[in-house]
């Protein structure tokens, strides 16, 4: 008889990905309740006592570009551009969406850009033409 | 100056908090104790949107039973320890009377 416990732990992955999700079509409603207010506006880092199942933990190593974007945004720190809890609050004002479909560091480098074009110190079209030249030089396709 | 020492028992607000927030919607409300002091420091109300010369205030390392925290947790001996800062603590209630 094969182990629970195992039978568990390779399965789980599977189990997680039935996860159910409530869709809800937004579009703009001309009015909304206060309840559904305080569900849109919710802090995407507060999840404590959400309901969630185990996860199995991976040790992922760090990559190259995950390096090099805490590095930029630890010097953008130290040359005083920004703090460490303006970037927390930066990632959690992409949205939840964004906020979960990103990699952890594609937070950190997406609030980076957001920042440094808010406060002044590159613009939009700047940053665009950097990727498109970036982009062109590495091959890069979609 | 410290509002609060260590023992003492404290509830953290209940209040809005718009667009961020470092203290944590379970714990709104809740009652638990002061465990530890952790330096003064620049509140997240202002730091996280660039004031690096923000109000300083006291956090406290707070200690609740994590029976009291989810009605329907089993262990009662269990806790959790977290980081509040002053503004969002005050005296617990049944003892402020």
């Amino acid at each position: 008889m094969r182990s629970p416990a195992v039978e568990f732990e390779e399965e789980q992955p599977m189990i997680s990905a039935l996860v159910p999700a409530v869709h809800q079509a937004l579009s703009s409603p001309p009015t909304i309740s206060n309840r559904f207010f305080h569900v849109l506006m919710h802090i995407p880092h507060d999840v404590g006592g959400q309901p969630d199942i185990p996860r199995v933990y991976q040790d992922i190593p760090e990559v190259d570009w995950e390096m090099r974007t805490y590095i930029d945004c630890e010097c953008l720190g130290w040359r005083g551009i920004w703090n460490s809890e303006e970037r927390r609050r930066g990632e959690n004002d992409l949205g939840e969406t964004i906020y979960f479909g990103f990699p952890y560091y594609g937070r950190w480098i997406t609030t980076a850009a957001r920042t440094l074009i808010s406060k002044g110190y590159i613009t939009p079209d700047e940053l665009n033409a950097k990727i498109d030249e970036v982009s062109k030089r590495l091959g890069v396709k979609e | 100056m410290r509002k609060f020492q260590i023992g003492d028992r404290v509830t953290v607000k209940e209040g809005t908090s718009l667009f961020y927030t470092r203290v944590q919607t379970y714990t709104r409300g809740k009652t638990g104790v002061i465990a530890d002091y952790r330096p003064a420091w620049v509140i997240p109300e202002d730091e996280a949107w660039g004031r690096d010369d923000g109000r300083k205030e006291p956090f406290y390392v707070v200690r609740f039973n994590q029976r009291d925290l989810w009605p329907e947790y089993k262990d009662q001996n269990d806790t959790l320890e977290t980081e509040i800062y002053e503004r969002w603590l005050e005296p617990a209630k049944e003892e402020a009377k």
